[in-house]
Order: C-alpha cells, then sequence, then structure tokens
C-alpha cells in the first residue's frame, strides 16, 4: 500500500497543480463549461484516489469543493469572485494535505476543519452573486452545451466474442449518453444450418443525442478490437430525437440500412433542422471515420526523476569513456577500428542531445505561480495588472527551471510594486493602456535561453531625474564612483544589482525586505546566467535574463596553455588563426590583424600568470562577445571535445572563469573556460573594446 | 601499495585511531574517519587565479578533485615533490555540507591508536598554530609531539596559512581578523 | 452485482490494492501470484472476470491469457490486463492474445471499477 501511496501523491501533485491551472483559466472566462468540467474532474480524481490510500482530510475537503462545482455545473451557483478565491486557497491547503505525516496529521485536520467551516459560510453567503460574471459568448460558441445527434455504425468483427467482450455492453453505454435510436442489422446472419454460435453476425446503426461531445461515444469503444468497424459521425448539432416525428422519419431511413446510410440520413436533416426552434446556424457534418481503437494515445510516459538522473549520469559516462575510446583509435592504428569509434562518436552524441531534452520542459509550467502572483499582488495595491506570455513553449532544463521560479518571482515583484503607476489615472494621463501590463517573454538565441520580465510602467531615468541622482548618490557613498566622474546607462544598471541598491521608497510589505537585485543576481549566475535591465523613462522597464541551454555537456575546442589544458565553448568559437609568438608580444594596444580586422588580444598566458616559455607559433582563438570579437591567445589546439562538466568544488568558488572541468581520454584534468565571464573581467580591468 | 583505512570498532569510545603524516619537520594526525584514500602523486592541474594553498585538481574515479597544499596552509614553504609524498583523500564537513577533497603531504607516517584521555590540550600559548585547529597533542617517545587536526574546522576556514599572530604567540588578547 | 473475479498479479501489494477495491465494492476475490498459479485456480470454478499482470513470471499474461482462451469453461471470460504505459503495441498483443480490455496502472479505484463495468455486467 505505501508504494502506492507514494505514487498517488505524485498523481495528487499532478492533478493539483492542474487544479490551479484550471481555476485560473476559469477565472478569464467564467462561463466556460468544459473548464468547469475540467475542475469537476479534477477534484473527483483527487477524492477518489485519496479515498483509496487513506488521505482522509483530502476525501472530506474535496467533497466539499466537488459539491460546489457540481452546483456550477448545474448552473445552480455562478463563478464567483469569491469561489475562485476560495478554490486557489483550497489549492495551498491541498498541498498541505497531501504532505500529510503521522505528527502533521492532527494540526492538519484543525486546519481542514476551519477551512471547511469557511467554505460553508461563503456558500450560505449564497453563491449567486453575480457581479464580475461576464458572459463570454465567444467561448460558449465553442462549447455549445446543446445535445447535439450523432450517427454511429457499429459492425463487431465476427470473432468479437472471442475475448470475452459483448456488444450489447457497448450498445447500452451508448444509451446512457442520451437519447437513442437503434436499428441492429440481422442482415449477414446465415441460414440456420450454417450459424456459428461463437460467431457475431449482428451489426447495429443507431442515432444518439447527447450532450457529450464525441470523444464520449469513442470512449465507449475503447476496447474494440481492430477488424471490428466502428464509424462515429455528428449529424447534427441539433437533438433531432426530441420530435416524435422527427425519430420516425429518422427511424425509416435507418430501417432502410442503405449502403450510404449518413449521406441519406444528412438529406433529411436540414428540413429537421429548420422546423425545430430557434435559428442557430448550420454547422458542418464531420465524418469522422474510425475503425481502430478509439481510445486517445497518451503520447508521454511517468519517470521518475531519480531513474532520469541516473540515466544522465550514465550518458554523461558514456560521452567520457567514447572519448578514451577516440583517443586510443587515435594513437594506435587499427585496421577498422577508426569507423566503428566514429560511428560510436555519432551516437554517443545524438544519445546525449536526446537525453539531456527529456529533462528540458517548456516555461510554460512556471507560469500558473506568476499569474497568481500577479493577481495577488494587483489585489494587494490595488493597482489594475494584466500578465501575459509569449514564447512559453521554449523549453529550459527542469532544474533550471526549478531555480529560476524564485529570482523572476521577485523581478515581477519588483515590477508591480515599483514599476506599475499607482493608479489608472496616472498611467491614463500618459496615454497608456489603464490595465498596467507585466510580459513575460522567453525566446532561444544561440545556446541560450532568454527571459525577459516587461512591464510598461514609469520606467527608471537613466539620464538625470531622482533615480539617477539617488543610484549616483549611492554609488559615491558606497565609495564605487569618485564624485566626479559620469556614469553611463549601463552603468547605471549593473549598479542596481548591487546590495543596498534597492529602488524602494518605502519598505513595503513585499520588496525591499533585504533581498535584492543582488540576490537575483547572484542564484542566476548560479545557473551560469546573466541578468540585465534596460529602462525608459516613463515607458517601463526590461529585465532580460540569458541562461545557458544545458548545465552539464559542452561542446568546446580543447587547447593547451602552458601544459593546461583548457576547454573553451565551441558556441563562442569563431575562427582560428596561426601567429608567431613575437608578433603577439609586439602588438600595439594589444591589437593583432586578423582577416584585415583589428581585433584586441587577451593574451591567456599573461592573464593566468604563467612562466613557462611560450612556443614560437601561437594560435589565436577570436571569440564572440556580443557585437564584437576578442583574440584568446593559446600555444597549442588539440580539437573538438565533448566536455562531460564536472563541478571543481567550493574550494574554487571564488572564481568565475572556470565553470568546472572536465577528464579527457588519458584520464588527465581539463579545465573549462567561461570565455564571456573572462573577457567580462577583462574588459573591465584593460583595453576599451571597440573601434 | 597504500590503502584505504576504515574507522575501526573501539572498545571504549576513548580510543580513536588515527593517521598521521609529516609536513616539514612537523607530524600531524587526522581521525581516521575522515580518511577514504591514500594516492600516490599523480599530475595534478593547476587552476589559475586560485588561492595560493590550492594546488589545483586530479582526476579520482571520473570525478574532479580539488588538492590543498598543506604545507602552505602551515605556513612552511612549497618544496618539490619527493617519491614519499602523497595525497590523502578526505571526506570534510565544511558548514554542514559533506566534501571530497585532498591533501598534499609530505609523506604518510602511519595509523595509531590514541586514548583520548591521554591526549594532551594545546596550549593557548607559544605555540605556532591557532588553539582551535589543533584538537590536542599526542606525546610520542621523550618528547616528539604529533599534533590531532581538528579537520573540518581547517577547511571551513578561508584563512590562508593558520599561523597564529605576533601578539596571540605572545599570549596578549587579540580580536579575530 | 457481485461477482467473483480473480486477480493475477506477482506483485503483492498490487493483489492487495485490487483485492481491496473490489472487496469493498462487494465482490469476491481469488488471487494468484503468476501465470502458472492462475492455472491452479482455473479448474473449473466459475469466475466472472480475470484481471491479470502482464510481466510475471513462471508464465507471463500473455500467455496466460492465451492458455485460458485454451479451456472450455473460460473460452468467453472476460479478462482485463493491468499496463503500465499507455503503449499500443502491448495492448495489440494482449487484445490479439484474446484480452478483452485493459487497466492502466497507477489506478484510483474508480477507474478499476469502470473498466470492470464495462465488461462484466
Amino acid at each position: 500500500m505505501e508504494a502506492f501511496k507514494d505514487k498517488f501523491k505524485e498523481e495528487a501533485k499532478e492533478l493539483i497543480a492542474e487544479l490551479e491551472h484550471m481555476v485560473l483559466k476559469l477565472e478569464g472566462n467564467r462561463a466556460n463549461k468544459s473548464i468547469v468540467e475540467e475542475v469537476f474532474r479534477v477534484m473527483h480524481s483527487l477524492k477518489g484516489g485519496s479515498a483509496m490510500f487513506g488521505f482522509s482530510l483530502i476525501d472530506k475537503f474535496t467533497h466539499l469543493l466537488e459539491n460546489i462545482y457540481d452546483k456550477i455545473r448545474t448552473g445552480e451557483y455562478q463563478v464567483t469572485d469569491d469561489i475562485l478565491d476560495i478554490t486557489l486557497n483550497a489549492v495551498d491547503h491541498l498541498r498541505n494535505l497531501i504532505e500529510e505525516t503521522p505528527d502533521t496529521v492532527a494540526q492538519l485536520e484543525k486546519e481542514n476543519n476551519k477551512f471547511i467551516e469557511q467554505i460553508e459560510i461563503v456558500l450560505s453567503k449564497g453563491a449567486l452573486k453575480s457581479d464580475d460574471f461576464k458572459n463570454n459568448s465567444d467561448d460558449d460558441k465553442k462549447v455549445s452545451n446543446h445535445t447535439k445527434t450523432y450517427f454511429v455504425h457499429f459492425e463487431p468483427s465476427s470473432d468479437f466474442f472471442q475475448d470475452g467482450s459483448n456488444p450489447l455492453f457497448l450498445i447500452d453505454d451508448i444509451c446512457q449518453l442520451g437519447e437513442t435510436l437503434i436499428v441492429p442489422v440481422y442482415s449477414k446472419i446465415p441460414k440456420y444450418e450454417k450459424i456459428n454460435p461463437i460467431d457475431c453476425y449482428i451489426s447495429w446503426n443507431l442515432l444518439v443525442a447527447t450532450d457529450d461531445d464525441i470523444n464520449a461515444i469513442m470512449d465507449v469503444f475503447i476496447f474494440t478490437n481492430k477488424r471490428s468497424k466502428v464509424e462515429v459521425a455528428k449529424l447534427s448539432d441539433k437533438n433531432l430525437l426530441a420530435e416524435k416525428s422527427h425519430r420516425k422519419i429518422l427511424l425509416e431511413t435507418l430501417l432502410k440500412n442503405h449502403a450510404d446510410l449518413f449521406e441519406k440520413l444528412s438529406i433529411v436533416v436540414p428540413d429537421l433542422e429548420k422546423a425545430q426552434n430557434g435559428n442557430e446556424q448550420n454547422t458542418q457534418r464531420q465524418r469522422v471515420q474510425s475503425s481502430h481503437s478509439v481510445e486517445q494515445t497518451i503520447a508521454s510516459i511517468r519517470v521518475s526523476s531519480e531513474k532520469l538522473d541516473n540515466l544522465i549520469n550514465w550518458v554523461s559516462e558514456l560521452v567520457t569513456i567514447q572519448a578514451q575510446l577516440s583517443l586510443y583509435t587515435q594513437q594506435n592504428q587499427h585496421i577498422g577500428l577508426a569507423p566503428i569509434s566514429e560511428e560510436i562518436e555519432k551516437i554517443t552524441r545524438r544519445l546525449r542531445d536526446d537525453v539531456f531534452s527529456i529533462r528540458l520542459i517548456p516555461v510554460s509550467n512556471m507560469l500558473t505561480r506568476f499569474q497568481r502572483l500577479v493577481r495577488e499582488l494587483s489585489h494587494e495595491l490595488d493597482k489594475d495588472i494584466v500578465f501575459e506570455s509569449r514564447g512559453t513553449e521554449t523549453e529550459l532544463d527542469k532544474n533550471i527551471i526549478e531555480m529560476l521560479a524564485d529570482p523572476v518571482m521577485h523581478i515581477i515583484r519588483n515590477s508591480i510594486d515599483h514599476g506599475i503607476e499607482e493608479s489608472t489615472e496616472e498611467r491614463v494621463k500618459k496615454g497608456k493602456p489603464a490595465k498596467g501590463k507585466i510580459l513575460f517573454n522567453a525566446y532561444y538565441s544561440g545556446t541560450n535561453v532568454y527571459i525577459q520580465i516587461i512591464d510598461d510602467g514609469k520606467g527608471i531615468d537613466a539620464e538625470k531625474g531622482i533615480d539617477a541622482e539617488k543610484v549616483r548618490a549611492k554609488a559615491i557613498e558606497k565609495e564605487l564612483i569618485s564624485p566626479e566622474s559620469e556614469i553611463s546607462r549601463k552603468e547605471l544598471f549593473d549598479f542596481l544589482f548591487l546590495p543596498g541598491f534597492s529602488m524602494a521608497k518605502v519598505v513595503t510589505n513585499l520588496s525591499g525586505r533585504g533581498v535584492g537585485m543582488d540576490v537575483v543576481k547572484r542564484k542566476i549566475a548560479d545557473l551560469r546566467g546573466q541578468v540585465e535591465i534596460d529602462s525608459k523613462l516613463g515607458f517601463g522597464t526590461t529585465v532580460t535574463i540569458k541562461l545557458p541551454l544545458t548545465l552539464s555537456i559542452i561542446d568546446g575546442l580543447l587547447v593547451k596553455v602552458d601544459n593546461i589544458n583548457m576547454v573553451i565553448p565551441l558556441s563562442s568559437v569563431h575562427k582560428v588563426y596561426e601567429y608567431e609568438h613575437t608578433k603577439i608580444e609586439k602588438a600595439i594596444n594589444n591589437l593583432i590583424l586578423a582577416d584585415d580586422e583589428r581585433v584586441p588580444i587577451l593574451n591567456l598566458r599573461k592573464y593566468f600568470n604563467m612562466t613557462s616559455p611560450p612556443p614560437p607559433l601561437e594560435r589565436v582563438i577570436t571569440i564572440e562577445y556580443g557585437d564584437y570579437y576578442i583574440g584568446f591567445t593559446v600555444d597549442e589546439i588539440i580539437g573538438e571535445y565533448q566536455a562531460v562538466l564536472k563541478p571543481l568544488g567550493s574550494a574554487f568558488k571564488e572564481q568565475d572563469f572556470f565553470p568546472g572541468a572536465t577528464i579527457l581520454g588519458d584520464g588527465t584534468v581539463a579545465l573549462v573556460l567561461d570565455s564571456n565571464k573572462l573577457i567580462e573581467l577583462f574588459a573591465k580591468t584593460e583595453v576599451k573594446i571597440g573601434n | 601499495m597504500k590503502e584505504k583505512h576504515k574507522g575501526t570498532d573501539t572498545v571504549s569510545k576513548d580510543i580513536q585511531t588515527y593517521l598521521s603524516f609529516r609536513l616539514g619537520d612537523e607530524e600531524f594526525a587526522t581521525n581516521v574517519q575522515k580518511v577514504l584514500n591514500i594516492l600516490e602523486l599523480k599530475p595534478i592541474t593547476k587552476v589559475p587565479h586560485s588561492p595560493e594553498y590550492m594546488c589545483g585538481v586530479i582526476n579520482l574515479r571520473g570525478n574532479v578533485l580539488p588538492v590543498v597544499d598543506m604545507r602552505v596552509k602551515f605556513g612552511m614553504e612549497k618544496i618539490e615533490a619527493t617519491p614519499d609524498t602523497c595525497i590523502i583523500v578526505l571526506n570534510v564537513d565544511i558548514s554542514g555540507e559533506e566534501v571530497m577533497l585532498g591533501i598534499l603531504v609530505d609523506s604518510v607516517s602511519e595509523v595509531l591508536e590514541i586514548d583520548e584521555m591521554l591526549v594532551e590540550p594545546s596550549p593557548s600559548i607559544g605555540t605556532r598554530y591557532k588553539a582551535e585547529f589543533i584538537k590536542g597533542m599526542w606525546r610520542q617517545g621523550e618528547d616528539a609531539f604529533i599534533m590531532l587536526l581538528n579537520i573540518d574546522l581547517i577547511f571551513s576556514s578561508n584563512e590562508v596559512v593558520l599561523l597564529q599572530t605576533k601578539t596571540e604567540e605572545a599570549g596578549e588578547v587579540e580580536e579575530e581578523e | 452485482m457481485e461477482k467473483k473475479i480473480l486477480i493475477v498479479d506477482d506483485s503483492e501489494s498490487i493483489r492487495e490494492v485490487v483485492s481491496f477495491t473490489l472487496e469493498n465494492a462487494g465482490h469476491e476475490v481469488v488471487k494468484a501470484i503468476d501465470g502458472q498459479d492462475a492455472l491452479t485456480y482455473l479448474d473449473g470454478r466459475k469466475y466472472d472476470l480475470i484481471i491479470t499482470d502482464l510481466h510475471m513470471p513462471n508464465l507471463n499474461g500473455i500467455e496466460l491469457i492465451k492458455r485460458v482462451r485454451t479451456i472450455e469453461e473460460y473460452k468467453f471470460i472476460p479478462i482485463l490486463f493491468l499496463t503500465t504505459e499507455s503503449q499500443t503495441a502491448k495492448k495489440m498483443e494482449a487484445k490479439e492474445a484474446g484480452a478483452t480490455g485493459w487497466i492502466v496502472k497507477p489506478f484510483v479505484p474508480e477507474k478499476l471499477l469502470e473498466a470492470i463495468k464495462k465488461v462484466v455486467r
């Protein structure tokens, strides 16, 4: 039972998340019946499972919620703000309940009872309040809860009984869906002497009038074998079985059992429909052929994180040892070994790409909590704010997504608190829409993922004005700049990331608690990412987070500098040149000529204080950095290398430019270089980059 | 061949097993429970811009292991490696986290059974090293001492060397810097 | 609607969970630990339904289903099999072997009873 309990816990967590998502959707679409159905279905599943696995508190609780939503389904209750609030609070409460342990049971039970009381109070207040109840008629059209009429042709295979199936059960099930008109077809029954009792000779033509959609009918045939024929088609968007006279006409047609029965039925439909009250449009009658299994194949399976981590570890090990194989192959000329080794390298690369992409999930997974945050904060601060998102199908490693949630929440909090204007009047005066907007935008560029939080609020004044002055003053106070120096826009924004530079005028309950942008920057740096602010006074602020796609394997260029092996990420490598050492030494202003372009050099030997004599002929690797190129000088280039990134350990936490190391084929350690970081530090201390 | 030593089952909880090693002309020892492995010296990859006391990193069964130069940590000058130089792989507790690291020592001496009751406290003045890093002194022979190390504290500290300042040596009360 | 149901699964926790659910719903449950064991219970005794896992030692589910269909008394008995993923191939194989329908693991009691209702009345 225990193992099952854990499995249920996982399922429950997913259900609760789905519930949350649905409730937020419902808020924007209160008349949408299908969403209410979903919510109801989720609660129902939760209730069932919790009963089975001993989560009695959840059982009691969801029972009550289920009642509420049942009443909403039947129209007795309306979807009100109160109900939505309660349901969202219920989501949080459910999350607590699912973590029930013997010690917390008593406490949880108390909370549970309190909650139930609250719900009952709200219910008794009469959920019939229809305040912001908007009739979103667009959605209504999509989900008509009108009764539609479907045609079904069911022809079991002759061996239908042999797997224990009974066609009458299926007919019964269809009858459960609504009114039916059923005509069995006996034409295939042979003469008495020839009858084989275990064969099925009967087929059925029927009409069913139901509120459900076509899937409900398909579901009935979910176990039906492939050799049987099942055809389901919508005959009309109206209930053609309501009137006795209509039924008679349709029955006559059915009894004739034409070959093209559906066509023949379709002919009489328009007249029947016209005869019905109401002038709803005639929608197309689609023919849905389905003679095979009618289940909706779920294209995904649930895998435990542990199994996935193991899988990823094994693939990483494979990559490492494959490197050894390649090295061995190079050093030992065995006939036939090279092509095999190459093939293994190709396959390993693809395996690596596929397995690592398993952990990639779309950022849309994060959005629910942001939506809730915006909702709660805008209520609390009495600001009218709408939350939008773009590019949510962009995928990120699951671990990265989880670690990103907090920093992004903080950024959003800032935008809402400081960014969006205090009142709608202020906004309208400026010609902005009354509602403030927070846009969450995600996209790929190169091997990075960008996440932007864009608000259309007040913006930060980087030129002059209160904001710039405040930052300048603080910077001078902290002795970061001298009183005379000017700071550029970018520098000003960068200052905002240092501790103590909060833009808060008043420390509110929400921000300015000492958890500032410096923490955000650090958390993002932990993910080997970068964050930047840009803003236009009066128009809004954009915070951009840049992250590498995966944490663990890097395609790199293996080089040697003073006998130390280093790996430079291939994505930033532009070109490679040979250069005489003397020319490098003599380079004026640290600039060299590469392909007729003047390129600044970062002399790695010098930068890393390496003392051994350099080789006469060095290599220069030009690295992309924004719009510019910087040349790194190295002794030797060994070749391309797939580096499985291993952490250096906390002892090396202080430095930034070696995010990790990798084990080479010969067992030695190579350091992985973060070229961006290195260039940043270099730029700060030495040459100004640019023309 | 150097082998792995495990913590022994002690009869009385006062008797602990220690591994002693040599740095310069001093002997130190660490509780054997912290020791995972003893390795012969292998090529160490230096990491540029790392603290003085870090030798660099080595490959230990597919993982990257940082190696600390214990001589530097104890304020001695670096020397050339000898055939006896080796790396002791330790499992250290740094702020609640278990971290694996290696220490470079001149040589490994022996495994000792030490009765905690007979360990003498390290004097707070007049010694070269800060008292909090030394658990105590174990007498060996006539006037030879082995310094038992508080290995977790040593690596929790960011200090490069663990020498007492001149004023501490002289016994004056000094504030931690 | 009390039925007599034979559950075949080498996992004790599954056997327990299924029999618990079914017994609560008023049915009579007989438990077997694998295909071989199941055959010993299929000695002519009347059952209304067989629920079996597919992966078991000593005679897996598919083989069991095939065998069951050769026994006169159980030629048309409804058989449901438990499957852990929605893999069409496995489902097809089991259907071809003679299974009536399936239940996807993990399941809640509702789903189990629903599936049973589809094939036994």
